[in-house]
């Protein structure tokens, strides 16, 4: 498939850092989301945009959005991670890459660890696609103002009362 | 399901509970009934707010960790400890069974409840968030109240309302 703004996402089903059988809707539970794939743990420029996503945590925190990853780590490993970096939002796991190729996603040029291509896909809480960034290229990632922008959209056209004044 | 949710440890099981469990010591000693009610009125005056979604009669038996501040000592919801609490459990590694903070209005932090089953249940609880915001009480509680709910997606910290305990809860949709 092609991640196209105004597109549905699927409603896949994947397990959680802990375990637990997840799917996106349900954790989306009528929020926005942030969904990134990422390669795994290993790679330098996972490592350096999760840094940048800290920071968006730290205002997500309070501004109703949430936030998903899924890469191919096992669970454990992705627990793992995600206890290192100090996220606070659901890591998926798709060991058996159930999903790479259904969403299009997976990265050909890594014939090693088979990864999810670098993606943020920001989701209204109907999983329609808001915007989607290949991040293959580092510098194709959105940064945290591009998603802040993208998020005040998405908040705007879903909350009623954005406007308490009309 | 009602709208609201109402949690109580009371002496004798309530007739007008919809569900309710014996609360007891790891000794094997019962200490009265954690009750709930899925209503819109207060059923007791000791009664505090609770997720709805914690509650259910086919739950298996489980330890919980019951943080209720007595009411001289309420903190505002909103305190930097109690958000610490919920930053903290959106952290942990192994989510609990069950989680629900407690509201005696819109404002204040009326308590937490902690439900964990396993092996390192008992582990797992001594380190409950909560109990760094008042004492928590852990026990036992029988079959046939508190059931699993999936854990929050994280990172939102704030209530989908102030009528509405954390972790549950979302805003309508636009209509």
């Amino acid at each position: 498939m092609r991640l196209e703004p105004g597109d549905a996402f699927p409603d896949l089903v994947a397990v959680d850092h802990a375990g637990r059988s997840r799917s996106i809707g349900e954790l989306a539970a009528g929020d926005p989301l942030v969904l990134q794939t990422y390669r795994g743990f290993w790679c330098p420029k996972e490592q350096a945009f999760f840094r940048s996503l800290l920071h968006l945590q730290e205002e997500a925190e309070v501004a109703y959005t949430s936030i998903v990853s899924l890469s191919v780590d096992p669970p454990e490993v992705a627990a793992a991670f995600r206890a290192g970096l100090g996220a606070r939002w659901t890591f998926l796991s798709d060991p058996e890459r159930e999903h790479i190729d259904a969403l299009g996603l997976r990265e050909t040029t890594d014939t090693v660890h088979n990864p999810y291509l670098p993606t943020l896909i920001v989701l209204t809480p109907g999983l329609e696609i808001h915007s989607a960034y290949n991040g293959y290229w580092y510098w194709g990632r959105p940064s945290m103002e591009e998603l802040r922008c993208d998020l005040r959209e998405v908040t705007r056209a879903i909350r009623s009362d954005w406007d308490i004044s009309q | 399901m009602s709208e609201r949710c109402w949690l109580a440890i009371v002496d004798e099981l309530p007739a007008s509970a919809d569900a309710a469990a014996r609360l007891g010591d790891r000794g094997g000693n019962k200490h009265g009934w954690l009750a709930a009610w899925l209503r819109a009125a207060k059923p007791v005056r000791s009664a505090r707010r609770a997720d709805p979604r914690i509650v259910d009669a086919d739950g298996d038996a489980a330890l919980i960790s019951l943080v209720m501040p007595a009411a001289d000592a309420f903190t505002i919801f909103d305190d930097t400890a109690v958000q610490q609490a919920r930053r903290r459990v959106l952290a942990d590694p192994e989510p609990a069974d069950a989680i629900t903070t407690l509201l005696v209005d819109g404002s204040h932090f009326g308590g937490s409840l902690t439900a964990r089953r396993g092996p390192d249940a008992a582990a797992r609880l001594r380190d409950d968030p909560f109990r760094l915001v008042a004492p928590a009480l852990i026990a036992t509680i029988e079959a046939g109240l508190l059931g699993v709910v999936s854990p929050p997606c994280g990172p939102v910290i704030e209530r989908h309302g102030s009528e509405v305990p954390w972790p549950g809860g979302q805003f309508p949709p636009r209509s």
